[in-house]
């Protein structure tokens, strides 16, 4: 491969679009070629450079998004059932049977009696099912709103029996303050499960309140709290959840697996502001801070792992020395 | 990322959605709203008219998912809505004679490079310089490629698009898309020069 091939290749090569052999040929010619991999690197550059340019729009661009969308669908779903579903849905079941279509809807009938038929004696025996009363981690009165049960999959089963498996799907509303256990816990799944970054955030934001209590931070719920926070700087996808929990973790600051993530963060961290957050928490500018010898050691080992980064660099140095901790051995 | 778990629980959510179920709707929304509103954020360079392409985009996706067959992936057809709705949105900006390097907001018109984050400039105030000219001189680039340019460029570098879905998205061919992809960093890299 020549130099000028290499050049018409660098940017597919780096979008993983070459195929193997080409692939091959223009590494090794990079290998040799100092031209081409200083070429390399430059288009390196600005494609990273290009990636950290597009930021993410806001979370309350998201949310109204969401929210317009929200409230068009109603409008949409109607128009859908009149003109698609609705009209649609018999003659999508039983395209999938060869019988007249008389003799379709008699065997329907017949089987939707056989299960009501079926449910009801069931129940007679059983009762109705756990799983379809009001369970879960929250007491009924703590649960409004409608329940809508759908049945997923039904199955013959031995004896004139039916098996029936249904798919629940209940709005709930739990109000309280932050300290009850059953928002505490809503909220610390919801850090820790949402796909959406913006309840992800919310709850993050829910979770800092709760530690303005100082009374909260010394109990389970204080270690919840922190651990939450803890693996959602070290894990979420997005940074302003992950800024979010380092808020949170400020009050936690003395802690020493608090300061293992903060180090995680300033040294893997790909966003600037997670990083200067947790560089402003792990060494204030204030200098209110008491020195121990873990902190003194995690701060060495930060600029000893960080060399090209001047700032961190500075706010270690400055922190270590009015402190009069030692600094200067790196 | 997208494994074989992820693709068949996402086939269940689009026949749970397809089936009525509304609760599968919004989770299929929600797993790819994010990237759908970067995108033509991204493109558009207005809030408005990025809010505006989500919202077409998800509506005519819930009105046409019962005809969606699985001829091809979720993503490539939806991407598919949301490149036509940007492509139509530039097309009808063709007339003004620049984009402005600024956008709308509630707040008023802000600068865009504003908000550009940078690579561990925020260290060394000639590094942020430096790096937020490069970032002026990239963004400079991407609006003067093309529409279809900037589209490629945009599926390819920013949602990790692999060019064959680029392609399908687009209805042109996988080397179509690559010529694209080619014509916009060869742009990129002699405008930038030894910028970087």
């Amino acid at each position: 491969m020549t130099c000028h091939e290499v050049q018409l290749n660098t940017s597919l090569y780096l979008y993983g679009e070459l195929d193997f052999a080409p692939e091959e040929e223009l590494e090794r010619h990079v290998e040799e070629c100092a031209f081409c991999q200083r070429m390399l690197d430059r288009e390196k550059t600005w494609h990273s450079a290009l990636k950290s340019g597009s930021d993410d729009v806001s979370l309350d661009l998201l949310s109204r998004c969401r929210r317009d969308l929200h409230a068009s669908l109603p409008g949409a779903s109607r128009r859908l059932a009149a003109a698609s579903w609705g009209s649609d849905w018999w003659g999508r079941i039983s395209s999938g049977f060869s019988l007249p279509r008389g003799s379709m809807k008699l065997a329907m009938a017949s089987f939707i009696f056989f299960i009501g038929f079926g449910m009801a004696r069931w129940t007679d025996r059983n009762g109705v099912p756990e799983a379809l009363q009001s369970s879960g981690p929250f007491s009924a009165s703590s649960l409004l709103g409608p329940s809508t049960t759908r049945v997923r999959e039904i199955q013959p089963a031995a004896q004139d029996r039916v098996r029936i498996i249904v798919e629940q799907v209940r709005d709930g509303e739990v109000t309280g303050s932050v300290t009850d256990q059953d928002v505490l816990q809503l909220l610390l799944a919801a850090t820790r499960d949402s796909a959406d970054p913006g309840i992800r955030v919310d709850s993050v934001e829910m979770l800092n309140r709760q530690t303005l209590d100082q009374q909260a931070l010394s109990g389970q719920d204080g270690n919840d709290i922190r651990d939450v926070l803890l693996n959602t700087v070290r894990h979420d996808p997005n940074a302003a959840v992950r800024l979010k929990a380092l808020e949170g973790l400020r009050r936690f600051a003395g802690d020493s697996g608090v300061r293992e993530t903060l180090k995680f963060a300033l040294e893997k961290d790909e966003n600037a502001g997670v990083r200067s957050e947790a560089i402003d928490i792990l060494a204030p500018v204030d200098g209110k801070l008491q020195m121990t010898p873990d902190l003194a050691g995690t701060l060495q080992d930060l600029m000893r792992s960080l060399p090209d980064d001047d700032y961190v660099r500075a706010r270690c140095q400055q922190v270590l020395r009015t402190t009069n901790a030692a600094f200067d051995v790196y | 990322m997208c494994g074989a778990n992820e693709r068949s629980s996402e086939a269940e959510l689009i026949r749970a959605a397809q089936r009525g179920d509304s609760d599968a709707f919004e989770q299929l929304v929600r797993t790819h709203d994010h990237a759908v509103l970067r995108m033509a954020f991204n493109l558009l360079h207005s809030e408005e008219d990025a809010r505006d392409v989500y919202q077409e985009v998800f509506l005519r996706v819930y009105r046409n998912l019962p005809k969606f067959r699985f001829e091809c992936s979720f993503k490539t057809w939806l991407y598919r809505i949301v490149s036509n709705l940007c492509l139509d949105q530039l097309r009808k900006r063709k007339v003004r004679k620049e984009e402005s390097s600024s956008f709308d907001t509630d707040g008023g018109e802000i600068d865009r490079f504003q908000f550009v984050p940078e690579q561990r400039a925020d260290v060394d105030p000639q590094r942020q310089m430096l790096s937020v000219e490069v970032n002026t001189r990239v963004q400079e680039v991407l609006s003067q490629l093309t529409a279809r340019e900037r589209l490629v460029f945009e599926m390819r570098h920013f949602q990790g698009m692999r060019l064959r879905a680029i392609g399908e998205s687009l209805s042109v061919t996988e080397e179509a898309a690559k010529n694209c992809l080619f014509r916009a960093t060869q742009k990129m890299r002699s405008a930038l020069g030894d910028f970087v």
